[in-house]
Protein backbone atom coordinates (compact mmCIF):
# COMPACT_ATOMS: atom_id res chain seq x y z
CA UNK A 1 0.00 0.00 0.00
CA UNK A 2 1.62 3.45 -0.57
CA UNK A 3 1.50 6.37 1.17
CA UNK A 4 -0.98 8.33 -1.25
CA UNK A 5 -3.72 5.81 -0.58
CA UNK A 6 -2.93 5.85 3.03
CA UNK A 7 -3.55 9.66 3.08
CA UNK A 8 -6.08 9.81 1.01
CA UNK A 9 -8.09 7.01 3.47
CA UNK A 10 -7.27 8.40 5.89
CA UNK A 11 -8.65 11.52 5.66
CA UNK A 12 -11.70 10.68 4.28
CA UNK A 13 -12.46 8.27 7.19
CA UNK A 14 -11.43 11.51 9.38
CA UNK A 15 -14.17 13.37 7.66
CA UNK A 16 -16.96 10.88 7.67
CA UNK A 17 -15.68 9.66 11.33
CA UNK A 18 -19.59 10.82 12.54
CA UNK A 19 -20.96 7.78 10.76
CA UNK A 20 -18.63 4.91 12.36
CA UNK A 21 -19.18 6.59 15.62
CA UNK A 22 -22.71 6.55 15.56
CA UNK A 23 -22.88 2.75 14.46
CA UNK A 24 -20.58 2.29 17.53
CA UNK A 25 -22.79 3.96 19.88
CA UNK A 26 -25.82 1.81 18.66
CA UNK A 27 -24.19 -1.24 19.32
CA UNK A 28 -21.96 -0.99 22.23
CA UNK A 29 -22.65 0.37 25.72
CA UNK A 30 -19.37 1.70 27.46
CA UNK A 31 -15.94 3.87 25.90
CA UNK A 32 -13.61 1.01 25.84
CA UNK A 33 -16.53 -1.12 23.37
CA UNK A 34 -16.89 2.17 21.63
CA UNK A 35 -13.53 2.50 20.69
CA UNK A 36 -13.01 -0.84 19.74
CA UNK A 37 -15.69 -1.38 17.68
CA UNK A 38 -14.09 1.69 16.38
CA UNK A 39 -10.85 0.16 15.57
CA UNK A 40 -12.29 -2.66 14.45
CA UNK A 41 -14.35 -1.43 11.65
CA UNK A 42 -11.18 1.12 10.85
CA UNK A 43 -9.36 -2.17 9.83
CA UNK A 44 -11.90 -3.55 8.07
CA UNK A 45 -12.26 0.00 5.93
CA UNK A 46 -8.57 0.08 5.42
CA UNK A 47 -8.81 -3.41 4.15
CA UNK A 48 -11.12 -3.20 1.75
CA UNK A 49 -10.35 0.15 0.18
CA UNK A 50 -7.99 -1.16 -1.97
CA UNK A 51 -11.20 -2.43 -3.88
CA UNK A 52 -13.28 0.64 -3.47
CA UNK A 53 -14.10 1.91 -6.57
CA UNK A 54 -15.10 5.48 -6.28
CA UNK A 55 -18.48 4.16 -8.47
CA UNK A 56 -20.34 4.75 -5.44
CA UNK A 57 -19.86 7.22 -2.55
CA UNK A 58 -17.26 6.88 -0.19
CA UNK A 59 -20.00 7.52 2.60
CA UNK A 60 -22.64 4.92 1.31
CA UNK A 61 -19.58 2.31 1.10
CA UNK A 62 -18.69 3.46 4.85
CA UNK A 63 -22.54 2.23 5.98
CA UNK A 64 -21.85 -1.35 4.69
CA UNK A 65 -18.55 -2.59 6.01
CA UNK A 66 -19.33 -0.23 9.77
CA UNK A 67 -22.47 -2.51 10.08
CA UNK A 68 -21.11 -6.02 8.57
CA UNK A 69 -18.47 -5.21 11.47
CA UNK A 70 -20.68 -4.33 13.92
CA UNK A 71 -23.38 -6.80 13.15
CA UNK A 72 -21.16 -9.90 12.35
CA UNK A 73 -17.35 -9.71 12.75
CA UNK A 74 -17.63 -7.73 15.91
CA UNK A 75 -17.49 -10.52 18.93
CA UNK A 76 -18.86 -8.88 22.34
CA UNK A 77 -17.89 -10.03 25.35
CA UNK A 78 -19.70 -10.74 28.42
CA UNK A 79 -19.06 -8.19 29.97
CA UNK A 80 -20.01 -5.78 27.80
CA UNK A 81 -23.69 -7.61 27.37
CA UNK A 82 -23.76 -7.10 31.28
CA UNK A 83 -23.25 -3.73 31.34
CA UNK A 84 -25.45 -2.75 29.11
CA UNK A 85 -28.60 -4.33 31.23
CA UNK A 86 -27.14 -2.17 34.35
CA UNK A 87 -27.18 0.85 31.96
CA UNK A 88 -31.15 0.43 30.84
CA UNK A 89 -31.72 0.00 34.71
CA UNK A 90 -30.49 3.36 35.65
CA UNK A 91 -32.06 4.73 32.51
CA UNK A 92 -35.73 3.79 33.19
CA UNK A 93 -35.03 5.16 36.80
CA UNK A 94 -33.80 8.02 35.56
CA UNK A 95 -35.92 8.62 32.76
CA UNK A 96 -39.02 8.30 35.57
CA UNK A 97 -37.81 11.53 36.82
CA UNK A 98 -38.37 13.49 34.26
CA UNK A 99 -41.81 15.67 33.24
CA UNK A 100 -43.51 14.21 29.99
CA UNK A 101 -41.81 16.34 27.98
CA UNK A 102 -40.10 15.53 24.53
CA UNK A 103 -37.04 15.36 26.09
CA UNK A 104 -38.41 12.35 27.96
CA UNK A 105 -40.07 10.79 24.97
CA UNK A 106 -36.94 11.20 23.27
CA UNK A 107 -34.57 9.48 25.85
CA UNK A 108 -37.19 6.39 26.26
CA UNK A 109 -36.99 6.11 22.13
CA UNK A 110 -32.96 5.87 22.26
CA UNK A 111 -33.34 3.38 25.49
CA UNK A 112 -36.17 1.36 23.07
CA UNK A 113 -33.81 1.10 19.95
CA UNK A 114 -30.80 0.20 22.14
CA UNK A 115 -32.93 -2.99 23.19
CA UNK A 116 -33.74 -4.12 19.65
CA UNK A 117 -32.13 -7.05 17.96
CA UNK A 118 -28.44 -6.24 16.22
CA UNK A 119 -30.55 -6.93 12.27
CA UNK A 120 -33.23 -4.07 13.44
CA UNK A 121 -30.86 -1.89 15.03
CA UNK A 122 -29.35 -1.96 11.63
CA UNK A 123 -32.56 -0.91 9.93
CA UNK A 124 -33.32 1.87 12.04
CA UNK A 125 -30.00 3.47 11.94
CA UNK A 126 -30.75 3.56 7.92
CA UNK A 127 -33.66 4.76 8.56
CA UNK A 128 -32.80 7.92 11.23
CA UNK A 129 -29.84 8.59 8.54
CA UNK A 130 -32.56 8.78 5.96
CA UNK A 131 -31.74 6.09 3.46
CA UNK A 132 -34.38 4.77 1.43
CA UNK A 133 -35.92 1.68 1.49
CA UNK A 134 -33.89 0.45 -1.83
CA UNK A 135 -30.36 1.20 0.40
CA UNK A 136 -31.67 -0.08 3.02
CA UNK A 137 -32.90 -3.84 1.02
CA UNK A 138 -29.82 -3.68 -0.48
CA UNK A 139 -27.11 -3.23 2.71
CA UNK A 140 -28.90 -5.95 4.71
CA UNK A 141 -29.44 -8.24 1.26
CA UNK A 142 -33.43 -8.63 1.50
CA UNK A 143 -36.09 -7.37 -0.29
CA UNK A 144 -37.46 -3.93 -0.91
CA UNK A 145 -40.90 -5.33 0.61
CA UNK A 146 -39.36 -7.32 2.84
CA UNK A 147 -37.45 -4.56 4.78
CA UNK A 148 -40.54 -2.25 4.87
CA UNK A 149 -43.02 -5.41 5.95
CA UNK A 150 -39.86 -5.68 8.89
CA UNK A 151 -39.50 -1.94 9.66
CA UNK A 152 -43.31 -1.69 10.59
CA UNK A 153 -42.75 -4.82 12.81
CA UNK A 154 -39.93 -2.80 14.29
CA UNK A 155 -42.26 0.11 14.27
CA UNK A 156 -44.39 -2.05 16.91
CA UNK A 157 -41.75 -3.96 18.71
CA UNK A 158 -40.67 -0.10 19.81
CA UNK A 159 -44.33 0.87 20.59
CA UNK A 160 -44.38 -2.22 23.39
CA UNK A 161 -41.36 -1.69 24.49
CA UNK A 162 -42.24 1.79 25.34
CA UNK A 163 -45.86 1.03 26.37
CA UNK A 164 -45.57 -2.37 28.22
CA UNK B 1 -48.49 8.34 17.20
CA UNK B 2 -45.52 5.96 16.76
CA UNK B 3 -44.12 7.67 13.49
CA UNK B 4 -44.45 11.40 14.57
CA UNK B 5 -41.46 9.40 17.76
CA UNK B 6 -39.74 7.52 15.16
CA UNK B 7 -39.66 11.12 13.53
CA UNK B 8 -38.91 13.25 16.44
CA UNK B 9 -35.94 10.81 16.75
CA UNK B 10 -34.78 11.26 13.33
CA UNK B 11 -34.44 15.07 13.80
CA UNK B 12 -32.60 14.64 17.19
CA UNK B 13 -30.79 11.89 15.53
CA UNK B 14 -28.97 14.41 13.50
CA UNK B 15 -28.38 16.87 16.24
CA UNK B 16 -26.34 14.15 17.81
CA UNK B 17 -23.23 14.69 16.19
CA UNK B 18 -21.98 17.26 18.12
CA UNK B 19 -21.85 15.14 20.33
CA UNK B 20 -19.66 12.66 19.30
CA UNK B 21 -15.75 12.13 19.64
CA UNK B 22 -13.69 13.64 17.48
CA UNK B 23 -10.47 11.19 16.16
CA UNK B 24 -7.41 13.15 14.77
CA UNK B 25 -5.76 12.66 11.90
CA UNK B 26 -3.36 10.41 13.97
CA UNK B 27 -5.28 8.74 16.02
CA UNK B 28 -7.26 7.09 12.91
CA UNK B 29 -4.00 6.80 11.00
CA UNK B 30 -2.35 4.76 14.21
CA UNK B 31 -5.49 2.20 13.86
CA UNK B 32 -5.35 1.04 10.20
CA UNK B 33 -1.95 -0.92 11.35
CA UNK B 34 -3.66 -2.77 14.06
CA UNK B 35 -4.40 -6.14 14.11
CA UNK B 36 -8.15 -7.33 13.60
CA UNK B 37 -9.94 -9.13 16.00
CA UNK B 38 -12.91 -10.48 13.96
CA UNK B 39 -14.41 -13.59 14.09
CA UNK B 40 -13.69 -14.17 10.36
CA UNK B 41 -9.77 -14.33 11.84
CA UNK B 42 -10.94 -16.64 14.87
CA UNK B 43 -12.24 -19.33 12.30
CA UNK B 44 -9.26 -18.95 10.14
CA UNK B 45 -6.93 -19.78 12.51
CA UNK B 46 -9.23 -22.27 14.02
CA UNK B 47 -9.61 -23.85 10.75
CA UNK B 48 -6.07 -23.87 9.89
CA UNK B 49 -5.55 -25.87 13.33
CA UNK B 50 -8.11 -28.42 12.57
CA UNK B 51 -6.21 -28.58 9.31
CA UNK B 52 -2.82 -29.21 10.51
CA UNK B 53 -3.99 -31.51 13.68
CA UNK B 54 -5.64 -33.83 11.68
CA UNK B 55 -3.04 -33.93 8.69
CA UNK B 56 -0.60 -34.70 11.46
CA UNK B 57 -3.17 -37.65 12.61
CA UNK B 58 -2.83 -39.34 9.18
CA UNK B 59 0.82 -39.07 8.76
CA UNK B 60 1.35 -40.91 12.27
CA UNK B 61 2.48 -44.57 10.20
CA UNK B 62 0.37 -47.36 11.09
CA UNK B 63 2.35 -50.10 12.57
CA UNK B 64 2.39 -53.18 10.06
CA UNK B 65 5.62 -54.38 10.66
CA UNK B 66 5.06 -57.19 12.74
CA UNK B 67 2.54 -58.45 10.05
CA UNK B 68 4.40 -61.44 7.88
CA UNK B 69 2.71 -64.10 5.70
CA UNK B 70 0.26 -64.37 3.16
CA UNK B 71 -2.02 -61.29 3.94
CA UNK B 72 0.68 -59.22 4.54
CA UNK B 73 0.59 -57.80 1.07
CA UNK B 74 -2.91 -57.30 0.92
CA UNK B 75 -2.95 -54.68 4.42
CA UNK B 76 -0.05 -52.99 2.86
CA UNK B 77 -1.69 -52.02 -0.17
CA UNK B 78 -4.93 -51.03 1.63
CA UNK B 79 -3.16 -48.91 4.02
CA UNK B 80 -1.68 -47.43 1.46
CA UNK B 81 -4.93 -46.75 -0.67
CA UNK B 82 -6.41 -45.21 2.54
CA UNK B 83 -3.56 -42.71 3.01
CA UNK B 84 -3.73 -41.79 -0.92
CA UNK B 85 -6.87 -41.23 -0.80
CA UNK B 86 -7.39 -39.55 2.29
CA UNK B 87 -4.81 -37.02 1.12
CA UNK B 88 -6.39 -36.23 -2.23
CA UNK B 89 -9.32 -35.49 -0.19
CA UNK B 90 -7.77 -33.40 2.71
CA UNK B 91 -6.40 -31.30 -0.72
CA UNK B 92 -9.70 -31.15 -1.89
CA UNK B 93 -11.11 -29.77 1.66
CA UNK B 94 -8.31 -27.05 1.52
CA UNK B 95 -8.97 -25.81 -1.71
CA UNK B 96 -12.79 -25.55 -1.26
CA UNK B 97 -12.10 -23.68 2.28
CA UNK B 98 -9.55 -21.51 0.95
CA UNK B 99 -11.42 -20.48 -2.17
CA UNK B 100 -14.86 -19.88 -0.08
CA UNK B 101 -12.70 -17.91 2.41
CA UNK B 102 -11.44 -15.76 -0.37
CA UNK B 103 -14.81 -15.16 -0.89
CA UNK B 104 -15.96 -13.38 2.71
CA UNK B 105 -15.96 -9.78 1.39
CA UNK B 106 -17.24 -7.43 4.21
CA UNK B 107 -18.38 -4.84 1.34
CA UNK B 108 -21.23 -7.50 0.57
CA UNK B 109 -24.91 -7.40 1.75
CA UNK B 110 -24.94 -8.29 5.63
CA UNK B 111 -26.94 -11.42 4.51
CA UNK B 112 -24.36 -12.87 1.86
CA UNK B 113 -21.07 -12.04 4.23
CA UNK B 114 -23.04 -14.22 6.99
CA UNK B 115 -23.95 -16.81 4.37
CA UNK B 116 -20.24 -17.01 3.00
CA UNK B 117 -18.85 -16.85 6.61
CA UNK B 118 -20.97 -19.87 7.43
CA UNK B 119 -20.48 -21.71 4.45
CA UNK B 120 -16.46 -21.57 5.42
CA UNK B 121 -17.20 -23.25 8.43
CA UNK B 122 -19.46 -25.70 6.91
CA UNK B 123 -16.43 -26.38 4.68
CA UNK B 124 -13.98 -27.16 7.94
CA UNK B 125 -17.11 -29.31 9.67
CA UNK B 126 -17.05 -31.43 6.81
CA UNK B 127 -13.46 -31.93 6.86
CA UNK B 128 -13.28 -32.86 10.90
CA UNK B 129 -16.54 -35.30 9.65
CA UNK B 130 -14.18 -36.86 7.43
CA UNK B 131 -10.91 -37.02 9.41
CA UNK B 132 -13.53 -38.82 12.06
CA UNK B 133 -15.27 -41.48 9.83
CA UNK B 134 -11.48 -42.04 8.45
CA UNK B 135 -10.00 -42.45 12.20
CA UNK B 136 -13.09 -44.78 12.69
CA UNK B 137 -12.45 -46.56 9.86
CA UNK B 138 -8.53 -47.16 10.15
CA UNK B 139 -9.45 -47.85 13.56
CA UNK B 140 -11.27 -50.62 12.42
CA UNK B 141 -9.01 -52.01 10.11
CA UNK B 142 -6.39 -51.52 11.83
CA UNK B 143 -8.12 -53.81 14.53
CA UNK B 144 -8.97 -56.97 12.04
CA UNK B 145 -5.65 -56.85 10.91
CA UNK B 146 -4.30 -57.49 14.80
CA UNK B 147 -7.21 -60.40 15.19
CA UNK B 148 -6.78 -61.79 11.83
CA UNK B 149 -2.98 -61.67 11.20
CA UNK B 150 -1.29 -61.07 14.67
CA UNK B 151 -3.93 -62.17 17.03
CA UNK B 152 -2.84 -61.67 20.63
CA UNK B 153 -2.38 -65.06 21.95
CA UNK B 154 -3.67 -64.14 25.83
CA UNK B 155 -7.12 -62.29 24.61
CA UNK B 156 -7.68 -65.35 22.01
CA UNK B 157 -6.74 -67.70 24.58
CA UNK B 158 -9.90 -65.75 27.35
CA UNK B 159 -12.25 -65.94 24.33
CA UNK B 160 -12.19 -69.52 23.59
CA UNK B 161 -12.08 -70.85 27.26
CA UNK B 162 -15.45 -68.39 27.60
CA UNK B 163 -18.57 -70.48 28.02
CA UNK B 164 -19.87 -68.42 25.01
CA UNK B 165 -17.54 -68.03 22.64
CA UNK B 166 -20.24 -66.08 20.47
CA UNK B 167 -20.99 -63.44 23.49
CA UNK B 168 -17.55 -63.00 24.44
CA UNK B 169 -17.01 -61.59 20.19
CA UNK B 170 -19.75 -59.52 20.81
CA UNK B 171 -18.76 -58.01 24.30
CA UNK B 172 -15.25 -56.94 22.15
CA UNK B 173 -17.14 -55.57 19.83
CA UNK B 174 -19.71 -53.65 21.40
CA UNK B 175 -16.74 -51.98 24.14
CA UNK B 176 -15.26 -50.66 20.82
CA UNK B 177 -18.34 -49.61 19.88
CA UNK B 178 -19.06 -47.60 23.02
CA UNK B 179 -15.10 -45.97 22.53
CA UNK B 180 -15.84 -44.59 19.11
CA UNK B 181 -19.37 -43.30 20.09
CA UNK B 182 -18.18 -41.65 23.13
CA UNK B 183 -14.96 -40.66 21.43
CA UNK B 184 -17.52 -38.83 18.81
CA UNK B 185 -20.07 -37.62 21.26
CA UNK B 186 -17.33 -35.90 23.66
CA UNK B 187 -15.84 -34.13 20.34
CA UNK B 188 -19.01 -32.93 19.15
CA UNK B 189 -19.47 -31.60 22.56
CA UNK B 190 -16.32 -29.63 22.24
CA UNK B 191 -17.10 -28.15 18.73
CA UNK B 192 -20.58 -27.43 20.13
CA UNK B 193 -19.13 -25.25 22.58
CA UNK B 194 -16.51 -23.97 20.66
CA UNK B 195 -18.33 -22.65 17.60
CA UNK B 196 -21.41 -21.92 19.99
CA UNK B 197 -19.32 -19.09 21.55
CA UNK B 198 -18.50 -18.15 18.77
CA UNK B 199 -21.01 -18.49 16.13
CA UNK B 200 -24.21 -17.80 18.03
CA UNK B 201 -24.77 -14.26 17.36
CA UNK B 202 -24.16 -14.74 13.70
CA UNK B 203 -26.34 -17.41 13.42
CA UNK B 204 -28.97 -16.05 14.97
CA UNK B 205 -28.76 -13.19 12.59
CA UNK B 206 -28.54 -15.17 10.02
CA UNK B 207 -31.81 -16.71 10.84
CA UNK B 208 -33.69 -13.71 11.42
CA UNK B 209 -32.90 -12.50 7.56
CA UNK B 210 -33.48 -15.89 6.65
CA UNK B 211 -36.66 -15.72 7.82
CA UNK B 212 -37.40 -12.47 6.11
CA UNK B 213 -37.17 -14.01 2.66
CA UNK B 214 -39.55 -17.14 3.27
Amino acid sequence: MNKELEHKFVSELESNQNIVHKVCSLYTNDRDSHNDLFQEITIQLWKAYPKFRGDAKFSTWMYRVALNTAITLYRKSKKRIRTQDYDSVIFKIKADEYDDTQERQLKLMYNAVKQLGDIDKALVFLYLEDKDYSEIAETLGISEVNARVKMNRIKNKLRTILNP
Amino acid sequence: MMMDELELLKKDWQKQEETLPKLSYDDIYKMIWKKSSSIVKWIFYISIAEFVFWIAMTLIPINSEDITGSGAQFVKISEWVLEITAFIIIIYFIYQFYQNYQKISVTDSARDLMKKIIKTRKTVMRYVWFNLGLFALTMVVVLLEVLIFNPPTEVMEKISSADSTLIAWLLLGLFFAVAIVFFGLLLWLFYRLLYGILLKRLNENHRELKKLEV
